[in-house]
């Protein structure tokens, strides 16, 4: 069987519809079993029935015979003696004779054969009783002529001849029926036994294959069962290790995020405390770029000039400073001496300057100009600024 | 028993960055934000190690190093700074009063190193 879930539903649903199939089969063959052992008991019992019916009938004519026989004899003892006791005996036999017709009669009614069998005998057996009337009426007046002349016209007892073959044939025929019918009571029980041998064989079969189903089935479950576990096991061991590796990457996360952060604030500080450095300083700071634009400036700048970051950056060094010469030097400068030192890679010390703040005014400085290397090129460059000392009166 | 260790720096940032790295690393980490509150520490729960920055609001990260050597003349400090100094002039003079020191600008993970190279594993 498959162990595979749906595979396993499914072999389940299929076992189970066996299973079911095998107990209905079960159930059938039991049920036949009991229903065909009834139906034969039931037969038996009629069989039984009609048995005893057919032996009373048989044990009737015996009597009727053996009453006949009886009734004759009486008859010839009286027509020997003439005693009324005799008489008295023929005529009780003959009623006698009488009663087990009748009880004939009843125990035939339900056989039409037969019926008419033992209707023919009670008439031969109603002229033998007329017979015997008549005779015991002549004799009782006497021997004489009269009771010579009806035994002659007997012709020796054929009637009574007749009765008893009629009898003898009905009982032969009773005798036949009870033999045919021992046939079919043989073959009856010999065809219960078959039956419920057969059907408790089978049953026993059904249930041994429905056993067999079952172990087979509990069989399949314990192994799906252990390829569960193990496939449960194997995923734990999987969870786990991935737990693991998890945990481990997110461990390196956090260090790393922590040396990202740390590496982050050190940054952040240093360039706060550059910035803090710059910005206590007096003097103008400005830093320029090659072209000598204004890209960073100090507090002091814009103490003295009233112009911001945003009033000054990207704008031209010129816009607020202006190179001169030295006092009494009126000559114009031929070139830019920043430009010239930047070029040059050297520092520009102490050189005189006009710094013009926004509404115009001018303040004589002194201007130091140095280059700003990043791997020994030259990016720009720091200019400061210094208000130049009055000079002393006079 | 963890290995006790005392951060000082008035920044808080630095301070929570730093407590995280080493409690993550198993030591047991205290975090103060003042000179003062070092000095409490170090007699009521004294650690096996101080790190602190030069730099502290009300005080000098170095005159704090010269009080905790009196307190515990055995304990080692580390000297954390942004301020970055001449090798010679670390080596020279702060030597003498610190057992090493370490720029913010180095790593984490060496700095985990210069603390178990002074007090061992957690």
């Amino acid at each position: 069987m498959s162990t595979d879930s749906p595979g396993f539903v499914g072999a389940d649903g299929r076992t189970f519809r066996r299973l079911l199939v095998l107990l209905l089969l079960v159930l059938a063959v039991l049920a036949f079993v009991v229903v065909e052992s009834l139906r034969n008991l039931d037969r038996s019992i009629a069989a039984s029935d009609w048995v005893n019916h057919t032996h009373a009938v048989i044990s009737e004519a015996d009597a009727i015979d053996a009453n006949l026989a009886a009734a004759e004899g009486d008859l010839r003892t009286y027509l020997l003696t003439g005693e009324q006791r005799d008489r008295d005996t023929c005529q009780e036999t003959f009623s006698d004779l009488a009663g087990h017709v009748d009880v004939a009669k009843a125990l035939t009614r339900a056989a039409p054969t037969q019926y008419q069998q033992v209707l023919q005998i009670e008439s031969l057996l109603a002229q033998r009783a007329s017979l015997a009337r008549e005779l015991l009426r002549a004799r009782a007046g006497g021997p004489g002529p009269t009771v010579a002349g009806l035994l002659a016209g007997d012709a020796g007892g054929a009637a009574a001849h007749e009765i008893s073959r009629r009898l003898l044939a009905l009982k032969d025929e009773q005798n036949e029926l009870l033999a045919a019918r021992d046939t079919a009571a043989y073959l009856q029980a010999q065809t219960t036994r078959w039956t419920v041998l057969t059907g408790t064989g089978l049953d026993i079969l059904l249930l041994v294959a429905a056993a067999w189903l079952i172990r087979d089935d509990l069989a399949a479950r314990r192994r799906a069962a252990a390829a569960l576990q193990e496939a449960n096991d194997r995923l734990e061991t999987r969870v786990r290790e991935r737990t693991a590796e998890l945990a481990a990457i997110n461990a390196q996360l956090v260090a790393q995020n922590l040396e990202d952060r740390w590496s982050h604030q050190a940054l952040e500080h240093q360039l706060r405390y550059s910035q803090l450095i710059i910005n206590s300083i007096s003097d103008l700071v400005l830093v320029v770029t090659k072209a000598l634009n204004i890209s960073r400036l100090n507090p002091a700048v814009t103490r003295l000039t009233g112009l911001t970051a945003a009033d000054l950056v990207d704008q031209p060094l010129a816009r607020i400073v202006r190179l001169t010469r030295e006092r009494g030097d009126t000559a114009p400068l031929r070139f830019d001496p920043i430009a010239q030192a930047f070029a040059d890679g050297r520092d520009l010390r102490s050189h005189p300057a006009i710094l013009t703040d926004h509404l115009g005014r001018t303040t004589p400085v002194r201007l130091d100009a140095f280059p700003l290397r990043d791997r020994d090129k030259v990016v720009g460059g720091v200019i400061i600024l210094q208000p130049a000392a009055a000079p002393p009166p006079g | 028993m963890k290995k006790h260790i005392l951060l000082v720096d008035d920044e808080a940032p630095i301070l929570e960055v730093l407590e995280s790295y080493l409690t993550g690393r198993g030591f047991r980490v205290s975090a103060v934000q003042s000179a003062a509150e070092a000095r409490k520490v170090v007699q009521v729960d004294a650690p096996q190690l101080v790190i602190t920055d030069l730099q502290l609001e009300a005080e000098d990260g170095l005159q704090l190093v010269e009080q905790l050597k009196i307190l515990r003349p055995t304990m080692p400090v580390i000297l954390l700074t942004g301020v970055l100094f001449d090798p010679k002039v670390v080596e020279e003079r702060l030597s003498k009063k610190v057992a090493a020191y370490v720029s913010k600008t180095t790593s984490l993970k060496q700095l985990l190193s210069e603390v178990q190279r002074l007090v061992g594993p957690p």
